[in-house]
C-alpha cells in the first residue's frame, strides 16, 4: 500500500478514538475556561469572566476569604453528604427488593420510582413548595435535604439495580452451601460485590445534590447553597474565588477517582489475579452502569 | 416454602423509600393539582372553586413556549445522541486502559456547578470571542451575526449540559453488548454497516431509549439555559412557570401549566416506549432471568 | 394484563385521593392579614442579626460597615446578599411572610413600591419614630415624607439611584434618549431592564407621556412597542443586573441600567447618561418584617448607618445616592472624586424631568402583558 493509502487506512481505523478524544475535549472546555479565569486579576475583586488584566494567584490564596461563599459551599457539602448517605441507603434496599423479589405491587413501585425522573425539576420544586406552604413548614436546610433525597432515590435505584441484574447468584449460593447465614452472606459476599454499583450510585447522588439549582431555588428559604450563591452573584459579578472553588472541587474529584483506581489496580496486582478480559473491565463498573 | 416473614421482606426493604417518595413526591403533586383548581390573586386570596379553566387557559396563553421547548429539547436530544453514541461506543470497546478515565471525564462536568458551566459557555460564546470570530470566518454565521441570545446558543447549552445523561445509559448498555454477535453477522457476509444497523443498533435500543428520555425530559423543563444564553424570544416553558410562580405570583396558572407539562411528558414517554419498545426502563421481570 | 391493572389502580387511587382531600381543604389560602400591625420593639442590641440585601450594596470585608457595626455593638451580623429582584425576593419569601415568618431575617432592603405592597399585605412591622433618632436627625429633608409612607412608619431609606442609559461611547456615542435605542442600526445590540416600573415607564417618558398619570392603556401601548422591538430582535434581551456583563464583554452598545453600576462594568468607554427626556428615580428602603427575631438590633443598625461617617463609607464604595445629609462634605474632605459626581449627588436641575417608580393602574392586567413580553 502507498503511504497515503496506509495513512488513510490508519485514520479510518482510529477514527473512533480520535473522535472520542475530540468529544471528551468538548466536554472539558468549560472546565478549562473556569480554571483559566480563576487566575484572572481584576480590581475590586469582582469580575464576571475576564482575563485582560493579567495573571495572579491572589484568588487562590484568598480562596476561603469570602465568608458567604464559604458558608454556601460548606452548606452544599453538608447537604450533599447527608443526602447521599440517606438516598444511597434507601435506594440500595429498594433496588434489592425490586430485583430479587417478586411481589404484589412491583410494577406500581417501579412506576413510582421512574416518574420523578420523568418530571422536570421546575415541577418538582414548585410542587414541593406548594406542600410546604400548605403545612407552613419552615423552608430551610431540612426542606432542601428532603427534596434532594427525593430526587436522588430514583437514580440510586436505577444504578444499583443495573448492577444487581448482572450479579452472579451462584456466589451467594456457594456461601450458603458453606454454612453462612443469610445475613453473613449479605455482609461478606453480596455487599462487597455490590459495592462498585453502590459507590457509583453514591457518586451520582452526590453530584446531583451538589449541582442542583432549580429545586433548591424553590425550597431553600434563607439557606444558601453553592449554586444558589453563584446564581445570586452571577447577576452582579462573580467573585473570582467562585471560579477557584469550582476548579478546586473538580481537582479534588479527579484526585479521589484517581486514588480509587490506583487502589484497585494495586489490589489486583497484590492478589495476583489476572482478569481474563481487558484489565479495565472490572474497574469501570463504578461510574459505568450509572443510568439505564 | 415462602414463609410470611419472607414474603414481607421486600416490603420492609421498599418501605422507607416508597414512603419518602409518596410523602414528598406524590403528595406535593396532589397539592399542585389542588392549587391549579383555585382562582384569585395574592391580595384577594386563592379560593378553591374547581377552576378547571386554568388548564386550557394556561396552555393557550403559552402555546408558543411549549412548542419552542419541544423543538429545543428535541434538537438538543438528537444532537446529544449523535455526539454520545460514538463516544460511548469508543469508551466501551476501544478505550482499554483509559476506560475509567474517560468515564470520569464524562461525569466530571457535574462537579462544577451547572450554573458556572453555563456561565462559562456564555463567555466562550460572547460576541467578541475567538470562537465566534472563527465561526464568522467560516461563514457559519453572518459577518455581524452572534451566537449568544439566539436559539442556537440555548440548544448548544442544553446539548452540552445533558450530554452525560445520554452517554451513561448508552455506555451501560453498550458495555453489555456481546461483540461475538457482530462477528457472527460478519461471518454471515454482512458488511460493517449492515452489521451495525441490524445487530448493534437493535440490541442497544434500550440504552438509546433510556438516554433519549433522560435527556429530553429535563431539557424540556429547563429554564437556566434559556435565561443565561438566550435573549428575547427564546423563553421556554420552564421560564414561563418560573415567572408565573415568582414574578406574577399567579400560583393557580403556574400549577396548571406545570401539571400539563408533566402530562405532556408522560404522554411522550409512553408513546416512545411503546414505539421503541423496551422493558429496561421500567424494570422488566425478565431482566433477572436473562443472565 | 397485570401491567395495565396495577397502573390503572394507582391512577385511580391517586385521583380518588385528590378528590377526597380536596373536600377537606381550606377554601381560601392567602390574601394577607393587614389588620393587626405590630410595632417593632426597640431595646439593647445583642445577639444575632440577619440582614438580606442586594449584592454590592455595602462595603465588605474586615474594615467594612458590617464589621464596624459588629465591633461597636457586639451584635453578630449575618449579612446575606440574596435579593436580586424585588419580585423574585417577594415571590420567594411570600409564603413565609403570609404565616408571619421571615425566614430568620430581621431586616431587608426593597424598593418603595415593594415596601408598600408588603405593608399593605401586613408583612411589615412599624417602627416608632422615637426609636430612630439618628435617622431622623440626618435624613435628607426631601426623603422625610414620601408619598408611599408619609410618616415613615415602616420604611427607612437605604440607598437610591437613577435608571438611565449606559452607553458604550466608543461604539455608539450619539445615543442620548431612550428613543435612540429603537434605532434599527443598533439592532440586537441593545438590552433593557426587566422591571415593569422602569422600562415601560422610560418608554412612555420618551413619548411624552407622564408615567405618574398614565392610564392603563398608555402603559399597554408602551408595552406593545417593546413587544414589537423584542420580536423583531431589536432588543437583544431583557435583563436584571446582568447587563453589566454584556457591556463588559462588548456584546451590546447600550443598555437601560442603573446609575451606580460603574464598579461592575469593566469597560472604560461605558458611561451612564441621563436620557434627554428624563429618568426614573428610586430609593430602596430598609424594612423590618413580621417575625423578625431581633428587632432591637435591626433598629440599632438603622441608626448606625445614618451616622454621616458610616454613610460616607458606604457611599464611597457603593457609589449610589445616599439618603444621609453631610455625606458629600465628608467625601469632599477625603478628596474623593465622587463628591463632584452628578450621579452620586444629583442636583434638582439634573433630575428635573425624572419620575419616581410608578405603579400602573390595573396592575394585574398590565403586569401580565409585561410578563408576556419578558417570556416571549
Amino acid at each position: 500500500m502507498s503511504v497515503a493509502a496506509r495513512s488513510w487506512a490508519s485514520l479510518r481505523r482510529n477514527a473512533l478514538p480520535i473522535y472520542a478524544g475530540f468529544a471528551v475535549a468538548y466536554m472539558l472546555i468549560p472546565i478549562v475556561v473556569i480554571a483559566v479565569f480563576s487566575f484572572g486579576d481584576t480590581p475590586k475583586d469582582k469580575l464576571t469572566f475576564g482575563l485582560d488584566d493579567g495573571f495572579t494567584l491572589e484568588y487562590w490564596r484568598t480562596i476561603f476569604s469570602n465568608t458567604q461563599l464559604n458558608e454556601a459551599f460548606t452548606t452544599s457539602l453538608r447537604l450533599a453528604a447527608l443526602s447521599t448517605v440517606i438516598s444511597t441507603a434507601i435506594g440500595t434496599l429498594m433496588a434489592i427488593a425490586l430485583v430479587r423479589h417478586k411481589f404484589v405491587g412491583r410494577r406500581a413501585a417501579n412506576l413510582l420510582i421512574v416518574i420523578p425522573m420523568a418530571t422536570p425539576e421546575v415541577v418538582i420544586g414548585a410542587a414541593l413548595l406548594s406542600m410546604f406552604i400548605y403545612y407552613t413548614f419552615a423552608l430551610g436546610f431540612t426542606t432542601l435535604l428532603i427534596a434532594h433525597v427525593m430526587f436522588s432515590i430514583s437514580f440510586v435505584v436505577v444504578v444499583v439495580r443495573s448492577r444487581l441484574i448482572g450479579f452472579d447468584r451462584h456466589l451467594e449460593e456457594a456461601a450458603a452451601d458453606l454454612g453462612a447465614t443469610p445475613l453473613a452472606t449479605f455482609r461478606t459476599v453480596t455487599l462487597p460485590l455490590l459495592a462498585p454499583g453502590v459507590v457509583a450510585a453514591a457518586l451520582l447522588a452526590f453530584a446531583l445534590s451538589i449541582d442542583d439549582f432549580v429545586i433548591s431555588n424553590f425550597n431553600s428559604g434563607t439557606t444558601v447553597t453553592f449554586p444558589l450563591y453563584v446564581y445570586g452573584v452571577s447577576l452582579r459579578g462573580i467573585p473570582v474565588q467562585v471560579n477557584a472553588l469550582a476548579t478546586l472541587l473538580f481537582v479534588v474529584a479527579v484526585i479521589c477517582v484517581a486514588l480509587v483506581l490506583w487502589q484497585q489496580r494495586r489490589a489486583e496486582r497484590l492478589a495476583a489475579v489476572r482478569p481474563e478480559r481487558e484489565p479495565a473491565a472490572p474497574i469501570p463498573a463504578p461510574p459505568a452502569q450509572a443510568t439505564t | 416454602m415462602t414463609s410470611l416473614r419472607q414474603r414481607l421482606v421486600p416490603y420492609w426493604l421498599l418501605g422507607p423509600g416508597l414512603l419518602w417518595l409518596v410523602v414528598f413526591f406524590v403528595v406535593p403533586m396532589y397539592f399542585m393539582g389542588e392549587l391549579a383548581l383555585r382562582s384569585g390573586s395574592l391580595t384577594t386570596g386563592f379560593t378553591f372553586d374547581w377552576a378547571w379553566s386554568n388548564f386550557p387557559d394556561s396552555l393557550s396563553g403559552h402555546s408558543e413556549q411549549v412548542v419552542r421547548s419541544f423543538v429545543y429539547a428535541g434538537t438538543a436530544t438528537v444532537l446529544s445522541l449523535l455526539i454520545a453514541y460514538p463516544l460511548a461506543y469508543a469508551i466501551a470497546f476501544r478505550a482499554g486502559r483509559f476506560k475509567p478515565l474517560l468515564l470520569f471525564a464524562v461525569i466530571a462536568p457535574f462537579f462544577t456547578t451547572y450554573l458556572i458551566r453555563t456561565i462559562a459557555w456564555k463567555t466562550i460564546l460572547s460576541d467578541d470571542s475567538p470562537l465566534v470570530s472563527v465561526l464568522q470566518t467560516l461563514a457559519l454565521i453572518p459577518e455581524d451575526g452572534r451566537v449568544l441570545a439566539t436559539s442556537g446558543a440555548v440548544i448548544a447549552g442544553l446539548t452540552y449540559n445533558f450530554l452525560p445523561f445520554m452517554i451513561l445509559p448508552l455506555y451501560a448498555n453498550l458495555e453489555r453488548l456481546d461483540l461475538r454477535l457482530v462477528e457472527a453477522a460478519k461471518d454471515l457476509y454482512s458488511s460493517s454497516r449492515q452489521a451495525f444497523l441490524r445487530v448493534t443498533l437493535p440490541l442497544t435500543m434500550p440504552g438509546i431509549v433510556a438516554g433519549v428520555l433522560l435527556t429530553f425530559i429535563p431539557a424540556f423543563g429547563d429554564y437556566v439555559n434559556a435565561q443565561l444564553l438566550g435573549g428575547t424570544g427564546q423563553a421556554m416553558v420552564g421560564n414561563v412557570i418560573q415567572s408565573l410562580y415568582l414574578n406574577q405570583r399567579d400560583y393557580p396558572e403556574a400549577a396548571a401549566l406545570s401539571f400539563l407539562m408533566m402530562a405532556l411528558i408522560l404522554a411522550v414517554v409512553v408513546v416512545y416506549i411503546r414505539f421503541a419498545g423496551t422493558g429496561a426502563f421500567m424494570g422488566d421481570e425478565d431482566e433477572e432471568t436473562s443472565r | 394484563m397485570r401491567i395495565r391493572n396495577s397502573r390503572l389502580v394507582v391512577a385511580l387511587a391517586t385521583f380518588a385521593l385528590t378528590l377526597g382531600l380536596a373536600a377537606c381543604g381550606d377554601d381560601t389560602v392567602g390574601g394577607g392579614n393587614s389588620d393587626d400591625v405590630t410595632t417593632a420593639k426597640a431595646g439593647r442590641a445583642t445577639g444575632d442579626l440577619t440582614i438580606s440585601n442586594w449584592p454590592g450594596y455595602i462595603d465588605p470585608g474586615p474594615k467594612g460597615t458590617v464589621a464596624e457595626f459588629e465591633d461597636k455593638t457586639g451584635v453578630s451580623v449575618n449579612y446575606i446578599e440574596d435579593i436580586n429582584s424585588n419580585d423574585g425576593f417577594f415571590g420567594k419569601l411570600q409564603p413565609q411572610l403570609e404565616q408571619g415568618e421571615a425566614g430568620g431575617r430581621s431586616l431587608f432592603v426593597v424598593a418603595d413600591y415593594m415596601a408598600k405592597q408588603m405593608y399593605d399585605l401586613g408583612y411589615l412591622q412599624e417602627i416608632e419614630r422615637d426609636d430612630l433618632p439618628t435617622v431622623f436627625e440626618n435624613i435628607l429633608p426631601s426623603l422625610e415624607s414620601p408619598a408611599f409612607d408619609p410618616q415613615r412608619k415602616f420604611s427607612v431609606p437605604w440607598q437610591g439611584g437613577m435608571t438611565g442609559i449606559w452607553v458604550d461611547t466608543s461604539k455608539a456615542p450619539e445615543i442620548r434618549s431612550v428613543n435612540d435605542l429603537f434605532d434599527p442600526k443598533y439592532k440586537g445590540k441593545v438590552t433593557m431592564l426587566d422591571e415593569l416600573r422602569e422600562t415601560p415607564a422610560l418608554v412612555m417618558l420618551a413619548e411624552g407621556v407622564d408615567p405618574a398619570e398614565a392610564s392603563a392603556d398608555e402603559w399597554l401601548k408602551a408595552i406593545d412597542k417593546l413587544k414589537s422591538a423584542a420580536d423583531s430582535g431589536q432588543i437583544r434581551k431583557f435583563t436584571g443586573n446582568e447587563y453589566t456583563e454584556d457591556l463588559t464583554a462588548g456584546n451590546i452598545v447600550a443598555a437601560i441600567g442603573w446609575s451606580g453600576d460603574a464598579s461592575l462594568i469593566e469597560n472604560e468607554n461605558a458611561e451612564w447618561r441621563m436620557p434627554t427626556e428624563g429618568c426614573t428615580q428610586w430609593m430602596e428602603n430598609m424594612v423590618i418584617p413580621v417575625g423578625a427575631p431581633n428587632t432591637p438590633a435591626a433598629i440599632e443598625w438603622m441608626n448606625f448607618v445614618y451616622q454621616p461617617e458610616v454613610a460616607a463609607d458606604i457611599t464611597g464604595y457603593v457609589e449610589y445616592i445616599s439618603p444621609v445629609q453631610g455625606v458629600k462634605d465628608i467625601l469632599e474632605k477625603e478628596g474623593s472624586e465622587l463628591a463632584d459626581s452628578e450621579i452620586v449627588f444629583p442636583t434638582e436641575e439634573f433630575t428635573r424631568n425624572c419620575t419616581g417608580q410608578n405603579t400602573p393602574p390595573e396592575l394585574e392586567r398590565v403586569n401580565e402583558a409585561w410578563q408576556n413580553v419578558l417570556t416571549g
